[in-house]
């Protein structure tokens, strides 16, 4: 049994860039590697993580020090146990598969095609900023049950909370924004919140307002800060790479479009190839040993699920994207208690309403010649854009 | 200790003996049972946990909340009468020498 070995000759930047190759030299090299750039103990190796998501007495999601309660306050994310239950219940009833499938997917559907009608005349575009992030953002207003707000406005606030939970350099510009998204946030929320004490609907507000669990306004502002910051780009981020993932592999596209079943397949494949959260914390409580490595109490983890995903004792060559694996279970949605309670709607909106629709109304779509789409980052990953063409 | 049996897809059986107040997901879990997946560890969000109950035992088991019925309809396998997600079923007397069926895929 031995300390994190440390890895000090990887940048953040080769991180951002390319986090795959040195995920595959964490995972051989022991179960927790200290990365000096990261300042954290890097866990990349799908067994572990069960093991992390198995014992979140020893492995905590409360985190009295981290960036997040600053920036949102304390959501639930942060909270553990009966705290985290109550809260995580809460927000339940808008998210089962059900009121998903009954009550959202036919507004997700209207977002589609209401944004393909603005662009479909033009024979191209970069489906980052005309599709993929308008149609996550509208879908996140409407679950949240806010009004009024523009589309612009959610995506910004949403990328000032998450610059904001990153900036452990402490830049004053950053927080800066990130306090004017928060006080913005507040606003929203306070805007229509009377509305949805008095009417229940199966808005995120309203299941919080109606809770069997009284929430205080501190608790709502809090869950809702963190599903503005981690509701939207996670979606967006898995259109683009769903879509990239059918472009850059015809022969599965057209099995897709021969059986649109497929399309909910591929993008399950798409999160375990890229997964829009590659990395999220946990904390140390006692000292303890995972897999070959011994960890102290306090030690902060970066659960790599990103890196786990492509682990070749789960998946065979699993740098390429497949929709026919056979071996599916994938850790792109984390595992435990703090389960993607998002899921369903993503199933949903990207793999059975946003992918299909688009192949289905752009004919013979394909990447634009000479303009490779760009992906970037290791906490978060995705395309950054996505320029394509197709028949007019 | 209450003993019962999970019964594989392919009719095979593995008997296991379990500790009253535990899920039923955690026994399967704890005893390597293939064919219970527990994506998300029990707390009724993934569907991947999907077992089969005599339906006369289904009224002495924990009581199903609107939560789990909902997800029920969405499992990978079709439910049925006897359906129940095992991360919300809680190891009591009555399963002793009962069968619990695991369906084809999670
Ligand atoms: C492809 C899309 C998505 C992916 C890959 C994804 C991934 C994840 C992951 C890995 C976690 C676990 C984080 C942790 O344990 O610290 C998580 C949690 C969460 N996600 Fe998602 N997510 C997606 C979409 C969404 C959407 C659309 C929403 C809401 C509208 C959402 C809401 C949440 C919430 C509220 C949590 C916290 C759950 C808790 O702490 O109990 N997610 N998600």
């Amino acid at each position: 049994m031995k300390p994190p070995p440390v890895l000090s000759d990887v940048t953040i930047e080769e991180l951002a860039k390319n986090p795959y190759p040195t995920f595959d030299r964490i995972r051989s090299m022991a179960s927790a590697v200290w990365v000096d750039s990261a300042r954290i103990h890097l866990v990349t190796r799908f067994d572990d993580i069960m093991t992390v998501e198995r014992n979140h007495h020893l492995f905590a999601s409360t985190n009295p020090g981290s960036l997040m309660n600053k920036v949102m306050g304390h959501s639930l994310m942060r909270k553990d146990d009966e705290p985290h239950k109550l809260e995580r219940a809460a927000v339940e009833p808008s998210f089962r598969p059900g009121v998903v499938k009954q009550h959202w997917a036919p507004r997700f559907r209207s977002i589609a095609n209401d944004l393909i009608n603005q662009f479909e005349a033009d024979g191209e575009t970069d489906l980052f900023s005309s599709f993929a992030a308008p149609m996550a953002s509208l879908s996140l207003i409407d679950l949240l049950g806010f009004e009024d707000v523009a589309w612009e406005d959610i995506a910004w606030w949403s990328q000032a909370l998450m610059d904001g939970v990153g900036n452990y350099q402490a830049d004053p510009e950053i927080s800066n924004r990130a306090r004017r998204a928060s006080a913005a946030i507040d606003q929203a929320i306070d805007h229509v919140l009377a509305r949805h004490v008095e009417t229940e609907n199966p808005s995120i507000l309203s299941s919080m307002a109606h809770a069997g669990h009284k929430h205080s306004r501190e608790q709502i502002r809090a869950n809702i800060k963190v599903i503005v910051g981690g509701g939207l780009n996670e979606p967006r981020d898995a259109i683009l790479t769903t879509v990239l993932g059918l472009l850059q592999n015809p022969e599965q596209l057209a099995q897709a479009q021969a059986n649109e079943k497929l399309f909910a397949r591929a993008f399950e494949e798409s999160v375990r190839w890229i997964s829009p959260i590659g990395m999220y914390p946990r904390r140390v409580t006692q000292d303890t040993v995972l897999g070959d490595t011994r960890l102290k109490a306090e030690d902060q983890l970066g659960i790599c699920v990103g890196a786990a995903n492509r682990d070749t004792g789960h998946f065979e060559q699993p740098d390429s994207f497949d929709l026919n694996r056979t071996a599916s279970r994938h850790l792109g949605f984390g595992a435990g208690p703090h389960f993607c309670a998002g899921t369903w709607v993503a199933r949903q909106m990207v793999g059975e309403i946003a992918v299909p629709i688009l192949f289905n109304r752009l004919t013979n779509l394909r990447l634009q010649a000479g303009n490779s789409p760009i992906l970037r980052g290791w906490v978060f990953r995705g395309p950054i854009a996505l320029p394509v063409r197709w028949d007019r | 200790m209450i003993r019962f049996v999970f019964v594989q897809p392919d009719g095979s059986e593995v008997p296991v003996s379990a500790t009253e107040g535990d899920s039923i997901m955690k026994v399967a879990v704890d005893n390597g049972v293939d064919g219970i997946r527990a994506d998300c560890n029990g707390s009724a969000a993934c569907a991947t946990c999907h077992a089969f109950f005599a339906q006369e035992l289904l009224c002495e088991l924990t009581p199903m909340h609107e939560h789990e019925n909902d997800l029920l309809d969405f499992a990978a396998t079709d439910r049925q009468p006897g359906s129940r997600l095992s991360c919300q079923v809680i190891v009591s007397r009555c399963l002793e020498g009962q069968k619990v069926k695991l369906p084809d895929t999670q």
